[in-house]
């Protein structure tokens, strides 16, 4: 007997019980639609946070005060928010291993042109920042030295920030206000769309000198720069030269201490963070896969023990008529590959179907999110699904290849 | 030197069957010494539970003797696996049974093709031709895309008949051919068989009814497992004329 023949048979069968089939087939569905549909997503996830991290570049370093950083921006619940002071600032532009220091203050007040007002933050930072960020201007200038060393109170807008507040007219020249402040916009700056989930292409920049004069700070919100050289080496003297300067403890093994009043950030680690969570991702997918696999896998032993003992008679017949043990063997066999291959064909469509409504969806929120699909995933999920159809139906395959001709043809 | 006579195509000596149920002997045949040569019609006739089906199925190759010889156009078929008898089945041997047993759902082309399946190295368009011969010998040419359930109980062992018929068997086996049926269709299917028989065909019929076994050539009586007469057409013309003038 042909293969050919062989899956005719199985597909007549599988098709012939149409709510059965689907049925059993249901375990592996949802199994190989949640792979498919999970590995999807992390990898669309994947794309948005190294698009982001590429954009930082892998050597620059971000640097917040308080040992949780960013997570814990208002001054109540971060009581080091002032942990940072420009002296630590001046300190750490004299360090070999970075360069580009660029320190950031917030400037906080009613921001707008005329009629239109924003809530755009105000970021008030030297030129270096720009370096730091891999970012040029579209239109107009950068701020440079000679602004901060006059402290002119003019301001570089991110693109979606000039189209609010100006639509399709150039910007350029006008004068925005910033908490009773007016400012002469003097550059938009091009496109790089979301960092970790902060739109990049909505702020307003301001020279440092001026954000100081006005917020009257002795302390940086944020400071970025870049290594020169090893960026491990750079966090790591970072790290040594703030401890010693604010006096604490350095831990005795690891990178971080409770004892810290201030966190230091490379892309680089982020990468590794990225790697890790990929990691725990993947391993996390294939428990689901494997749970899903074996519960539809037994699913589908106990349809086929069932269509061995319904069909017992017609093994008798097929094996009076001449199949022999291997021809049966096969022909339940394939049958149970066929279901658990439907199955996954089924469910990788149902997975596609599902994230391309998510990647609809998500992209309202992140410019970046685009349609990604984990092709090896998809295919490990397949095989996976026919796999089992291969291991939970030699059972039963067995049994009926091992049935007596003519006892199997007196079966009532 | 003498010339040699063909080897008959069925041959035993000193069979017999058991069946064991948790070490419990049932004997089922004693000592069944048979010879049944090729082109025979053979009616093997006996009362239920005498042991005619588990006869037919050991010289059917659905079953093995516990003892004794069964030699098959000269050759011993002892010791043949498994495999082995399940191609002396595909290729030498096939079965028309009481209840028909077709697939059911399934095209009356497709039941006849399907011993052709385990037949290697027939193509599909030589197998469709095959079965499409082997339908309009019985007379169902305009019902070969029918499915099975679609016909009529006599339709339906017609098809069985094809199906039997496809393979070019030396032996055609009927296990109670007419049993499910009514007389008329009993008879048609019966006529079938006698001229398939004409054409050269060896045909086994199993039966309990003395007018279905009335048809063959030959009649073996079996009774609680042994062969208690073994008449030709010849004798049996003798006898029922003797019959007659007493």
């Amino acid at each position: 007997m042909q293969i050919r023949d062989t899956v005719t048979i199985a597909l007549k069968a599988v098709t012939g019980n149409r709510a059965r089939s689907l049925l059993t087939m249901l375990g592996i569905i949802i199994g190989v639609g949640a792979v498919v549909l999970m590995t999807s997503v992390g990898e669309s996830m994947q794309s948005v946070i190294l698009g982001q991290i590429s954009a930082l570049g892998p050597k620059t370093i971000a640097l917040w005060p308080g040992k949780n950083g960013p997570e814990q921006g208002a001054a109540t619940l971060n009581p080091d928010f002032d942990s940072i002071t420009l002296n630590d600032v001046d300190a750490l532009k004299k360090l070999s291993t970075i360069t580009n220091v660029a320190p950031i203050i917030f400037v906080e007040g009613k921001t707008g042109y005329g009629e239109e007002q924003t809530d755009t933050r105000v970021v008030g930072t030297t030129p270096e920042y720009y370096l730091n960020q891999i970012v040029n201007a579209a239109e107009g200038r950068l701020h440079d030295e000679q602004d901060e060393l006059q402290g002119r109170y003019v301001a570089v807008l991110g693109p979606d920030t000039a189209r609010d507040l100006f639509f399709n007219a150039s910007p350029l020249g006008k004068r925005i206000e910033i908490g009773n402040q007016k400012y002469t916009v003097i550059g938009v700056l091009e496109p790089v769309g979301s960092q970790f989930f902060q739109n990049m292409d909505e702020r307003i920049i301001i020279p440092f000198e001026t954000a100081h004069t006005i917020a009257q700070r002795s302390y940086a919100n944020m400071v970025t720069a870049m290594a020169t050289g090893d960026t491990a080496d750079a966090v790591d003297d970072i790290q040594f030269l703030l401890r010693r300067r604010h006096k604490i403890i350095p831990p005795a093994t690891g990178i971080a201490t409770d004892n810290d009043d201030f966190l230091v950030r490379s892309a680089e680690q982020a990468q590794e963070i990225l790697g890790t969570v990929s990691t725990s991702l993947t391993a996390f997918i294939t428990m689901i896969a494997t749970i899903s696999l074996v519960v539809g896998g037994i699913g589908i032993m106990n349809i086929m023990l069932v269509a061995v003992t319904e069909r017992t008679r017609e093994i008798g017949l097929r094996k009076a008529l001449g199949a022999r043990r291997k021809d049966i063997l096969l022909q339940f066999l394939i049958e149970a590959v066929v279901l658990t291959m439907l199955g996954g064909l089924i469910g990788l469509l149902l997975g596609l179907s599902l994230n391309a409504i998510i990647v609809g969806i998500a992209r309202k929120f992140l410019d970046r999110y685009i349609f990604a699909i984990n092709f090896v995933a998809m295919i490990a999920a397949l095989l996976m699904a026919a796999g089992t159809g291969l291991v939970f139906g030699i059972y039963p395959a067995r049994k009926a290849a091992e049935l007596s001709p003519m006892e199997a043809l007196r079966y009532e | 030197m003498t010339k040699k006579e063909p080897a008959p195509l069925i041959e035993t000596k000193n069979l017999f069957k058991s069946y064991f149920n948790e070490a419990v002997e049932t004997p089922v045949l004693f000592d069944i010494n048979l010879r049944i040569d090729a082109g025979e019609f053979v009616a093997i006739m006996g009362p239920s539970g005498s042991g005619k089906s588990t006869l037919m199925h050991i010289l059917g190759f659905l079953d093995v003797p516990t003892k004794g010889h069964y030699h098959f156009k000269g050759e011993s078929t002892e010791e043949k696996t498994e495999d082995e008898l399940a191609r002396i089945r595909s290729s030498s041997v096939s079965f028309v049974f009481q209840s028909f047993n077709l697939l059911p759902r399934t095209s009356v082309i497709d039941n006849v093709t399907l011993p052709l399946l385990y037949h290697s190295g027939t193509k599909p368009a030589e197998r469709r031709e095959k079965a499409m011969k082997a339908i309009k010998a019985v007379g169902l040419t305009d019902r070969a895309t029918y499915l099975s359930n679609q016909l009529s109980g006599g339709q339906q062992q017609r098809v069985a008949i094809a199906r039997a018929l496809v393979t070019e068997p030396g032996v055609i086996f009927a296990d109670e051919p007419t049993g499910n049926l009514d007389s008329a269709s009993g008879k048609h299917v019966m006529e079938i068989l006698q001229s398939l028989h004409e054409e050269g065909h060896t045909i086994i019929l199993v039966t309990h009814e003395k007018t279905t076994a009335e048809h063959a050539a030959r009649i073996i009586r079996i009774m609680d497992g042994h062969v208690v007469a073994d008449d030709r057409t010849f004798t049996r013309r003798i006898a029922s004329q003797v019959k007659e003038l007493k």
